[in-house]
């Protein structure tokens, strides 16, 4: 009983994702496709820049900048129990930070602020028959909504992070100067010191590979869409739990890819 | 003006909690419905926060390892990254997933009662659809999402020792350093923290839900801002926990509290 259950759970769950990685693979395709037919959407993909990238960067610096300053305070503590000393501390936050926070919690966080709406907008565009419309008028849906929503996702992602690595390192230099009394430049020489150029490449590789999850699963949610009113709000709901767990499996997955092999 | 718009909300849901704690101050909780909710909210996130848990045990074991590998102090890796992932990361990032499962779940469902006039039925009625609807809702999501997190951060330690196992650290080993490092005011922290998440996510998810409008759409708004205002309201306040724990530590003169 339980493990037809399981079983039965674990089907669809791997249908589910077999089907959004199909989903990724035919916006990269129809991307390349216009690409290629220099047809390229640009006014659309302008504005959906705009809207994912530019109108979070207010939410991203106000969250990194705490993420930075609480990540000093923890590491000095277990510096002081470990090594009895906290000279190490601005190496260990920058580099935890780099390899690991900056990229996720950045992610997560554009998750919830763009991935909820893309699977609302796409969900109740559906409900009311827009969709069709697009495809009597032979519009190709993915063509049209996801392929702008894809860059412009890929986009926010990486550059968003950049900022709040930059955002998080500074206020991370303010409290260590307040509180352990090291001085900005000792700080950001050890922070350039330990730091390494493949550790920024990683950085960008893995947000680049989380913004390009987003808007995929969200659209996908959106175009399976039911038609009741509780449909639009399941939908919203199941992008935004989905793609958090997709960040923190292919964290896991791209880091040890990088590091450990 | 976004930041204003972001001071009314949190002013909005200061009087709402207040509301909230009066009404069940004066014993108008329905318990049944707490389990009817809980049941419904919690045990479906289960197996969520058990993925989530272990993944984040063992990023946080390799990340760790990383870092301790360049000075040879791989001695410590069991304490150190258990106690960093008990004390921060953890909490934070198995509350973001359960701030995008149950908080949602719950503004999606609260805001679609509220377009579909379910709520103004009620009111209809003659009863109060805080009292009926959100008090059970609020403090089912509390009450599980407390506890879902206590589990996530013990399946958050078996990750960390199965990653161990995996890169050839002796798990035995990896065991017996923890409590080395992990004291006990580190697990008084989180459980603490796993506490005020809990009731961050109830209250900010049955307030957008409750003042949801605007038919379908609206409810999609709802849940977004939702996930966006939990997500916020986490970080910052783990960021003041962690001060309050540092300044304790500085106002006691103890080495490790």
């Amino acid at each position: 009983m339980i493990m037809t259950w399981l079983g039965r759970a674990l089907i669809l769950k791997v249908g589910e994702f077999l089907a959004t990685f199909f989903l990724w693979i035919s916006t990269v395709l129809s991307m390349i496709k216009q690409l290629l037919k220099l047809k390229f959407r640009a006014r659309e993909t302008l504005l959906q820049m705009y809207l994912l990238g530019v109108q979070s960067v207010l939410i991203m610096v106000v969250a990194m900048g705490f993420v930075g300053l609480m990540l000093i305070i923890e590491l000095a503590f277990h510096m002081n129990l470990v090594l009895k000393h906290d000279s190490l501390v601005p190496a260990f936050s920058a580099l935890l930070m780099v390899r690991e926070l900056g990229p996720v919690i950045t992610c997560l966080l554009l998750t919830s602020r763009i991935g909820a709406g893309i699977a609302a907008e796409i969900g109740s565009m559906k409900i009311s028959e827009q969709l069709d419309a697009l495809k009597m008028l032979s519009i190709d849906p993915i063509d049209y909504l996801v392929v702008p929503r894809w860059i412009g996702s890929v986009f926010a992602a990486v550059t968003l992070t950049v900022i709040s690595l930059a955002i998080a390192i500074w206020g991370g230099a303010f409290l260590a100067a307040q509180k352990l009394g090291t001085s900005p430049g000792e700080y950001f020489n050890t922070v350039f010191f330990f730091v390494k150029f493949p550790d920024l490449a990683h950085c960008i590789v893995k947000s680049a590979v989380f913004g390009s999850l987003i808007p995929i699963v969200a659209a996908y949610q959106g175009f399976n869409c039911g038609s009741d009113s509780a449909a639009v709000g399941e939908a919203a709901t199941q992008a935004v739990v989905r793609t958090s767990l997709y960040i923190i499996i292919a964290d896991f997955l791209l880091t040890y890819l990088f590091y450990a092999i | 003006m976004p930041s204003l718009s972001f001071l009314s909300t949190v002013g909005g849901m200061i009087l709402f909690t207040w509301d909230c704690v009066l009404l069940t101050l004066q014993r108008k909780t329905k318990w049944h419905q707490v389990l009817d909710q809980i049941f419904q909210v919690g045990v479906r996130s289960l197996g969520l926060t058990v993925a989530a848990g272990l993944f984040v045990g063992a990023i946080m074991a390799l990340q760790i390892d990383l870092q301790l590998k360049d000075f040879g102090a791989e001695a410590f890796l069991g304490g150190l990254s258990t106690s960093t992932t008990l004390r921060n990361i953890g909490p934070v990032l198995i509350a973001f997933l359960l701030s995008g499962k149950v908080g949602a779940y719950t503004s999606a469902e609260l805001g679609t009662m509220e377009v579909t006039d379910q709520l103004n039925a009620i009111r209809l009625l003659g009863a109060s659809p805080l009292e009926y609807i959100i008090l059970p809702r609020i403090w089912a999501v509390v009450i599980s999402s407390f506890l879902l997190l206590i589990v996530g951060l013990m399946v958050t330690i078996f990750g960390g020792i199965i990653f161990a196992e995996v890169i050839g650290v002796n798990s035995l080993n990896y065991i017996q350093n923890i409590p080395r490092i992990v004291t006990v005011w580190s697990i008084v922290l989180s459980v603490i923290k796993s506490f005020l998440f809990g009731a961050i996510i109830a209250v900010v998810s049955c307030y957008k839900g409750y003042h949801a409008k605007g038919g379908s759409v609206g409810v999609g708004i709802a849940v977004q801002s939702c996930a966006v205002t939990n997500l916020i309201l986490i970080i910052i306040t783990d960021f003041l926990l962690s001060m309050a724990s540092s300044c304790l530590q500085d106002i006691f003169k103890v080495g490790y509290l």
